[in-house]
């Protein structure tokens, strides 16, 4: 095989895990601050690519501000789903949490299904078939303009998280909560801000990823198993080891896609994730929460 | 509380009724109706064994349902097993793979196992799909032949709906007297034990491994029983008996009915297995309605409907009342 | 008094009895119809009840069937065989439906078959694909069902005679999506290489759902295969198409390429010139009843009609013909009608059905030149 052929693979696998990075961050994110896996990640996805699929071909939005205006509306109902449903199961046991996070998922998912059935929409624009070639390497504009927004996002996320104050904070929670609360931090105010910033990551991803893909309401399902591997697999609650898990993933699902049939790596992901913690439990870059 | 033997008769007055259905009326539908209701209330009782009493939120119920199915299609259709004894295997089989995965993960923290759990099921699904050798994949394997079940000397054909329903009506009605008798034994008080307080219930000499693995073998074993006997009834097993819906289903009917309370769950999975479908909602609704019990339950009455009429109970035990002096 | 008493419960009497006599001769017949209303390939049971609606308005225009008008009861399966069993078992258990229709997923299909044979009441498939529920109807096996659609494997046998007629059968690569469908379509393109002592050059399958194809078409394209085999359909074949272009293409389609619905962008570019595809049905199928049928199924739903909008309607008129021809809306007199069916299909051809009950309606083989969908040749099934 020629080396075009595995920088290929390596490239399309550096795009997808990037991709599934920016959701499984904002997962991690929300695990580490409050110690609840969101069931519901997947369709906060779906609704920001919904809700860019509307902008862009119904009010003929440009790029940059659907993307704007899909992150800021993510934010803010981040900010809204933690003070109405989750500030009240914070702390008491995790299965509320969960239970309450795959309720809400049933309603936001079947009632897409419900409002604007299964027919699956794509975004057509000028751009949607643009491909940037180097050499016989090719990806297309629009998967590269997703990269972009990920790394941005990164970055982003970055500086929030270890140049500000709010960031220190959010990480002094995650590592321990009686002890941020005995320094005065305001563990509410901390959850809130991490909760509106993971489902904001969750709703760019949404965004970026509509043009990409085709929209529809069940699209969140697919990806949100796989964040949890991810988180899994990168720790729990550790958000750069998300990060990296995700890119790792995403490299070794595209290279392996290479050589065998697709759906043992699908199976591979989740038997690698079951191995993982039973051999390792605190995934391969330890924790930010007790396992 | 109600006395025991007033119990004892009405429970035994109520499956007299339920026994005598179809004497009373040849309606296939009320009939199909109770063979969902006998086989969700195992499923549901079952994760009301682990979840509700022991405090194992776990995800894989419908996985030992579906290897109990495609176990009981394959041995009856490959090897021409006995019906009895091809689900009794599945259930072997559901229960020595919850062992397995109780075993090796249950060491976990309990977010680990309930992650564990949904990508058991999941893996389930996919090789349902993809072993095709084994499993047909996503074909399934339709034509599974009516069934004959040897009872009391006599060879008995299961070829009426009617069939079906006493069938699995026994079956649910044995499974729910055996776990009956686990959660009102020492057992079943070791495991609430575990439930509200895990290292205290250690401190006392209980050990949680065991009774966990207890509990989810326990399920397992129902669960994959009655899919087994299921799968006969739809004559056709496929990789959609792993789907995520009866997961959802099962979860409302215990969360609902209240975790932890016997006749709640029984009671909530009678309603839900009946009223959907009396209520001819689409199934998208019915599920954003599930959802949103889900929802409510979690922030307002986590013990479910059970729970509420304990706590009724307790508020008007407490209630002042006036001295007549 | 008496008297007065007596002519009014005799004429209450002779009133009940005359509108139940009426009742029962213009009350409309019904037809019970188990299809995915919700779930996953909601779309696809959404056109097969409008396909099915279309032909019952068109007959019930003409005056109905034996003097009375056409009733279809649509009950959601959500393609699963548990559901599929409860709606079609809760529909026989009312007595008031002369036929089950559809059914559309291949378990459901395969699911209600016994239920249908129990009740003595026929049933008419009109989508789904599996070629086992042939195998299992008529001579020595299930008398009461009846499937209109060809099967996958006699269509691919049509594609893949005309594909070696132009030699270029030898080396076909395969990818189908994880499911009956899918892996209908693998097992269907390989008896028929067989027969011409070939084989695919390879064979992959993906998840529905999936969205990233770009690995495995990466994959596919350094194998450099002659020709692309592609078993996908609605939100997967959407993204299939779009990333297939993003990685540049190269080599011709083939298999049961939607045609129909690549995105308008993509067709146009002709990008995807040179596909060969095989279909039951293509909207552009010139015969004057096809396209009186296009019309009036996009004057109704702004969307044109597509495969299963097709097969769900033929299937329904046959339904309907075999109605009228029984003379009487009983199931068992319809069911003999149904096997002595000579109907003409809006292909052109004429439906009949085999020992096996089974319709052998011609499969339609389509390229695309120049950006545009064209019939190049209809085969016998």
């Amino acid at each position: 095989m020629d080396p075009g052929f595995y920088l290929q693979l390596l490239l399309n696998g550096i795009v997808i895990g990037c991709i599934y990075a920016l959701i499984a961050m904002g997962l991690s994110l929300i695990f580490g601050v409050l110690e609840i896996v969101n069931f519901a990640h997947g369709e906060f996805y779906m609704l920001g690519a919904m809700l860019a699929y509307f902008l862009t071909m119904n009010l003929r939005l440009g790029y940059a501000a659907t993307v704007l205006v899909v992150t800021v509306s993510a934010v803010c109902l981040g900010y809204v789903l933690y003070e109405a449903l989750l500030v009240s199961v914070q702390g008491g046991g995790f299965e509320r949490s969960i239970l309450l996070t795959l309720g809400l998922s049933m309603v936001l998912q079947n009632g897409a299904v419900f409002l604007f059935t299964t027919t699956p929409r794509m975004i057509q624009t000028q751009q949607s078939y643009a491909n940037v070639a180097v050499g016989d390497l090719r990806v297309s504009l629009m998967r590269v303009l997703a990269l972009a927004l990920a790394i941005l996002a990164f970055a982003a996320l970055y500086l929030i998280l270890y140049r500000t104050r709010m960031g220190k904070a959010m990480r002094g929670v995650a590592q321990s909560r009686e002890a941020a609360l005995m320094v005065g931090i305001d563990p509410r105010a901390v959850s809130r801000l991490a909760v509106a910033i993971g489902i904001g990551l969750s709703g760019l991803a949404g965004a970026a990823l509509a043009p990409v893909y085709a929209v529809h309401p069940l699209m969140g399902a697919s990806f949100v198993f796989k964040a949890f591997a991810i988180i899994i697999l990168g720790g729990l609650g550790n958000i750069a080891g998300a990060a990296i898990a995700a890119l790792g993933l995403g490299v070794l699902e595209s290279v392996m896609g290479g050589f065998l049939p697709v759906v043992m790596v699908d199976a591979l992901v989740f038997s690698s994730m079951i191995a993982m913690l039973l051999v390792r439990p605190q995934g391969l870059f330890g924790r930010g929460v007790r396992v | 509380m109600r006395s025991g033997p007033t119990r004892i008769l009405l429970v035994l007055l109520a499956l007299a009724a339920l026994f005598a259905i179809p004497r009373l009326t040849g309606n296939e539908y009320l009939l199909a109706l109770g063979v969902s209701f006998a086989m969700f209330s195992v499923l549901a009782g079952g994760l009301n064994l682990v979840y509700g009493y022991t405090g194992l939120l776990s995800f894989a119920q419908v996985g030992f349902f579906g290897i109990g199915g495609y176990t009981a299609a394959l041995l009856v259709t490959e090897q021409g097993w006995p019906l009895w004894s091809a689900a009794a295997a599945g259930g072997a089989l559901a229960a020595l793979v919850g062992l397995v995965i109780g075993y090796s993960s249950l060491r976990l923290s309990r977010h680990a196992f309930a992650i564990v759990s949904l990508s058991f099921a999941l893996l389930c699904m996919i090789v349902a799909r993809d072993w095709v050798s084994l499993t047909r994949g996503a074909m399934g394997i339709p034509g599974l032949p009516v069934p004959t079940l040897a009872l009391f000397g006599r060879e008995w054909r299961l070829s009426r709906p009617a069939d079906f329903y006493y069938l699995l009506l026994s079956f649910a009605t044995a499974a729910h007297a055996l776990m009956y008798l686990v959660v009102s034994s020492r057992l079943g008080r070791a495991m609430r034990a575990i439930r509200l307080n895990e290292p205290l219930a250690q401190s006392q000499g209980i050990d949680p491994l065991r009774y966990k693995l207890l509990a989810l073998a326990l399920s397992a074993l129902l669960a994959g029983m009655v899919g087994g006997l299921f799968v006969f009834y739809l004559t056709i097993v496929d990789p959609s008996i792993f789907d995520f819906y009866y997961t959802e289903t099962m979860l409302i009917m215990v969360i609902l009915g209240g975790p932890g309370s016997f006749w709640g769950v029984l009671a909530s999975s009678a309603a839900l297995a009946a009223l959907p479908d009396l209520l001819r909602f689409t199934t998208d609704l019915r599920m954003v309605l599930y959802g949103a019990i889900l929802i409510a339950a979690m922030l307002l009455f986590p013990g479910g409907v059970a729970g509420w009429v304990q706590r009724r109970r307790l508020q008007n035990w407490r209630r002042p009342r006036v001295n007549a002096s | 008094m008496r008297t007065m008493r007596l002519i009014t419960a005799a004429a209450a009497l002779a009133a009940l009895a005359y509108a139940g006599l009426a009742q029962s001769q213009e009350g409309p017949i019904l037809i019970g119809a188990s299809i995915p209303l919700t779930g996953g390939v909601s779309t696809f049971g959404q056109h097969s009840r409008w396909g099915a609606e279309l032909a019952v308005s068109e007959a019930n225009a003409k005056g109905g069937v034996l003097g009375r008008k056409i009733e279809v009861d649509f009950q959601d399966n959500r393609c699963n065989p548990a559901e599929a069993v409860k709606s079609v078992t809760q529909m026989l258990s009312e007595k008031k439906y002369v036929a089950i229709f559809d059914g559309l997923c291949s378990s459901a299909a395969l699911a209600i078959m016994p239920l249908v044979e129990r009740a003595g009441v026929p049933f008419v498939v009109a989508n789904a694909s599996a070629t086992s529920i042939a195998e299992r109807s008529g001579v020595g096996g299930n008398k009461w069902t009846f499937k209109v659609n060809p099967t996958d494997l006699s269509m691919l046998d049509a594609l893949v005679g005309w594909l070696d007629k132009e030699g270029k059968a030898g080396n076909i690569a395969f990818l189908g999506e994880d499911s009956d469908f899918g892996r209908a379509g693998s097992t269907g393109l390989e008896t028929a290489l067989k027969k011409r002592n070939l084989k695919l050059a390879s064979v992959d399958f993906f998840q529905k759902g999936n969205a990233d194809f770009t690995p495995v078409f990466t994959k596919i394209k350094a194998r450099k295969p002659a020709l692309f085999a592609i078993y996908a359909v609605d939100a997967d074949f959407q993204n299939a198409m779009r990333q297939w272009y993003s990685v540049g293409g190269g080599v011709p389609l083939t298999g049961r390429v939607l045609v129909d619905q690549v995105p308008k962008e993509i067709m146009d570019s002709g990008f995807l010139d040179g596909t060969t595809s095989v279909q039951p049905y293509d909207p552009s199928v010139d015969t004057p009843g096809n396209k009186a049928f296009v019309e009036a199924f996009r004057k109704l739903h702004n969307v044109p009609p597509i495969l299963v909008s097709f097969e769900s309607y033929e299937a329904m008129k046959v339904l309907i013909d075999a109605i009228r021809r029984a003379g009487k809306a009983d199931p068992a007199a319809i069911r003999d009608a149904l096997a002595t069916t000579k109907m003409p299909s809006i292909l052109g051809t004429t439906i009949e059905f085999d020992d096996h009950n089974l319709a052998h309606n011609n499969a339609i083989i389509l390229t695309i030149k120049g950006g545009k969908v064209m019939v190049v040749g209809m085969s016998k099934t």
